[in-house]
């Protein structure tokens, strides 16, 4: 860790001056601005540790989706449209999300439950019991 | 002491039937039809439909990108179920998951906004002509059958909702059954709309965080006319200015960038962000004077851009 470290901070410190200097030959440049989505999660607590879990946890949505059998081509852009919140919420708890897919387990008794609460009007899962 | 629990333990069986009956009671108890509030309900006309919502039947698992099919097309974006498939499901889930459904929408530039989560709320958006997707539980949360559907009309006098809903257009469901099945998704729904467009029932914090997270996948030249459509919705939103600003100046607009600021900083004398970004652009106008009080102000104000304020006003 301690090497890679050494190897890195000098082209970090590089890239950063090289950076800075195509940056400060244009009149005012984007960047130098504070963005509306920074200012908005200063608003929030914790921005700084949140910027860093959001990445972490971008990597980990992609990770986490192509072993579920998302194709490696779509992966990126899924990921990239998710707001900084979603991408924690996805990281986080993707097993334990919601899937829209409208198929249940179907044994007896629980059949013979859903049933009866399709008739009281409780759930939807038979179109027969309307 | 033993005797004493052996008699429970051989009804065990009548005990269960019991219980069972009396959870389904409660169970009924809480599903009741849906209350409106007074306000809304006088607001509201009787009955509704969004006309020409085209329908997209679901195959077996795959009502979230039918879902999402609907209220594109509806809104303008020619994009065919079969391509939202690979952008939306995921295969190991056999399902979509809330926060995909949202970012696929950003994806074909229409912003999402997820309604506040009441029967109201769903009902004005309707009134108001936009086809509202909703999440449900068509079964009970131990069994969940979770379930996208395309909510287009109501009809107050028979309290009735009608649904795309999976491979049934127009399906009639009554306010009882709907909102019970869906009261156990936390009554999600979302609508999409184009930048410019702003739901009737949204709030200033939630629009704030639809549209940035808009910009931040589109652009700002794609967020441009969300933006000055909220300020123009909430006039006193500073954080609205601020973001109008910003956005003006990333497409090259300096003086639309300034102007936006300086509103920002009148609604909302503590936003040091909005002070710090004011006084950079106008130093860089040349406009010293204006720019030196915009920067002390961001230099006195406590936060995470008080150091550079203060680093701007020594250069």
């Amino acid at each position: 860790m301690k090497t890679l470290r050494r190897f890195l901070s000098p082209l970090l410190i590089l890239a950063l001056v090289l950076g800075s200097v195509s940056v400060s030959a244009a009149p005012l440049p984007a960047s130098e601005l504070v963005s509306t989505q920074a200012a908005l999660s200063a608003e929030r607590a914790d921005a700084d540790r949140e910027r860093i879990n959001e990445v972490l946890s971008r990597a980990g949505v992609q990770e986490q989706l192509v072993a579920q059998g998302v194709d490696l081509a779509e992966v990126e852009a899924r990921v990239a449209a998710l707001s900084d919140e979603e991408a924690r919420q996805m990281a986080e708890q993707l097993d334990q999300l919601p899937a829209g897919a409208s198929v249940v387990g179907a044994l007896v008794l629980i059949f013979l439950v859903l049933l009866v609460t399709d008739i009281l009007g409780l759930t939807n899962v038979f179109p027969f019991t309307r | 002491m033993q005797g004493r629990f052996q008699p429970a333990c051989m009804n065990a069986r009548l005990a269960g039937v019991l219980l069972l009956a009396l959870w389904l009671m409660i169970l009924t108890g809480c599903a009741s039809t849906p209350r409106l509030a007074e306000s809304t309900e006088r607001a509201l006309p009787r009955q509704a439909l969004v006309d020409g919502v085209p329908f997209h039947s679901q195959r077996e698992y795959q009502c979230g990108p039918a879902s999402l099919a609907m209220i594109l097309n509806h809104s303008d974006v020619d994009v065919a179920m079969e391509s939202l498939i690979p952008q939306v499901f995921i295969p190991g889930r056999e399902g979509s998951v809330q926060p995909e459904m949202l970012a696929t929408v950003r994806r074909h530039g229409r912003i999402p906004f997820v309604l506040e989560n009441s029967f109201d709320a769903l009902l004005t958006e309707i009134a108001a002509g936009q086809p509202v997707v909703v999440m449900q539980n068509l079964s009970l949360p131990t069994w969940p059958m979770w379930h996208y559907a395309v909510a287009i009309g109501y009809d107050l006098d028979t309290e009735e909702m009608t649904l795309h809903s999976g491979e049934e257009a127009e399906r009639i469901e009554s306010f009882r059954r709907f909102d019970a099945t869906w009261a156990r998704s936390d009554r999600w729904a979302f609508v999409a709309m184009p930048p410019g467009e702003m739901p009737q029932s949204v709030g200033q914090r939630r629009a704030l965080e639809a549209i940035a997270t808009f910009e931040q996948v589109q652009g700002a030249q794609a967020a441009l006319p969300a933006w000055e459509a909220l300020v123009a919705r909430f006039p006193n939103s500073g954080m609205g200015y601020f973001a109008l600003g910003n956005a003006r100046h990333t497409i090259g607009d300096t003086l639309g960038a300034i102007e936006a600021l300086r509103n920002a900083v009148r609604q909302r004398e503590d936003l040091g962000a909005a002070w710090l970004n004011l006084g950079l652009l106008l130093q860089a106008q040349g406009e010293d004077g204006e720019a030196r009080r915009a920067l002390s102000r961001a230099a006195d104000l406590p936060g995470p851009w008080q150091k550079r304020a203060q680093d701007a006003l020594e250069t």
